[in-house]
């Protein structure tokens, strides 16, 4: 895939990263823009409630990805229930389908939206598969 | 009375270039451009499932809107479309202003433009292989608009970011999105306007 730009790792952000509400958008990083700055893509987990299908859904693409070489994290934050990651329904979905549990990374909206953005910025450049792998998919 | 809001429905590649098929990722993650010119505007985001990557895979070979179109994968498409469309539902009960912005040139995501060859099949025989784009939705699209009108939802206001048109043009791209974008801001606001005003 020489020519192919993809950057092989994925962050689920819940709803409220992605689209924060102008109430508490002070205390939150543009975590879009700290991820594309990362290369990493966006997979988007749905609002607190029952979304038991559109999560099954995205469990079928993490696993998928999760298979064949792809880095996977999840970010929270604080403040919402289970961090906005509807963990304790995800987490179950995940492990039948045999993939393995992203790791996590929590924001948090009390602090300094500056000083989270860099926290998770670290997070994201030091986060990827062992090299091993990386060399046995993505060629 | 919540204040409505602005809700760009983006296909999971633009948020997501993992999702493309092999060769097929001109962004590392995120399509940046497609969300600048969205949040600019003050759009939220809600980002669609991606039918191909869950049903074929990530490794799947390059194909056409004839090869993905079976029962079988516009079954896939239909629960998928059944998975987000609550989402979809719940922004448009509530009045806000959705939009959708597909993939042109994708055979399931195309919205202007989809890719064709009736006769594709067997070994991929890539780049000598050629394909026709035609003006036309892919299955995806498709079957989520029909979900959409089976709730009784008004057909959404749509357009393609061209990325699967062959030769990826993004200035070009840019253009057209722009140019939708600015013509639904015009619509929105041409109903307000006072003919009288000076």
């Amino acid at each position: 895939m020489s020519d192919d730009a993809r950057g092989w790792r994925i962050a689920l952000v819940p709803d409220t990263l992605i689209n924060a509400p102008a109430a508490i958008s002070t205390g939150l990083p543009d975590v879009l823009e700290v991820l594309e700055v990362n290369g990493y893509g966006v997979l988007q987990l749905p609002p607190p409630g029952e979304q038991r299908l559109l999560l099954a859904v995205i469990a079928d693409q993490v696993a998928e990805y999760a298979h064949h070489g792809y880095a996977v994290v999840a970010i929270g934050v604080r403040g919402e229930p289970g961090d906005g990651l509807h963990w304790r329904r995800l987490a179950p979905l995940l492990r039948h389908r045999g993939a393995p549990l992203p790791p996590r990374h929590v924001i948090r909206p009390e602090g300094e939206a500056s000083t989270e953005a860099q926290r998770l910025a670290t997070f994201l450049a030091g986060y990827d598969l062992p090299p091993e792998e990386q060399r046995r998919w993505r060629v | 009375m919540n204040a409505p809001r602005k809700v760009a429905l983006v296909a999971n590649c633009l948020l997501n270039q993992n999702a493309k098929v092999c060769q097929g990722a001109h962004y590392r993650g995120v399509v940046s451009p497609v969300v600048e010119a969205l949040r600019r505007r003050g759009y939220l985001l809600q980002q669609l499932p991606c039918p191909e990557l869950a049903f074929a895979g990530v490794r799947r070979w390059w194909a056409v809107y004839e090869q993905y179109d079976t029962p079988a994968y516009r079954d896939h498409c239909r629960r998928l479309a059944q998975a987000i469309a609550p989402r979809i539902e719940e922004y448009l009960r509530r009045g806000d202003e959705v939009i959708l912005i597909g993939l042109d040139g994708s055979p399931s995501t195309g919205v202007r433009f989809t890719s064709s060859a009736p006769d594709w099949g067997g070994r991929p025989n890539r780049p000598q292989d050629d394909w026709q784009i035609v003006p036309r939705r892919g299955i995806w699209i498709e079957e989520l608009e029909a979900e959409l009108a089976r709730r009784g939802l008004p057909r959404l206001p749509a357009t393609g970011w061209a990325l699967d048109m062959g030769r990826f043009d993004e200035a070009g791209s840019r253009r057209d999105l722009d140019e939708f974008l600015d013509g639904q801001e015009n619509a929105a606001a041409s109903p307000r306007e006072d003919p009288a005003a000076p």
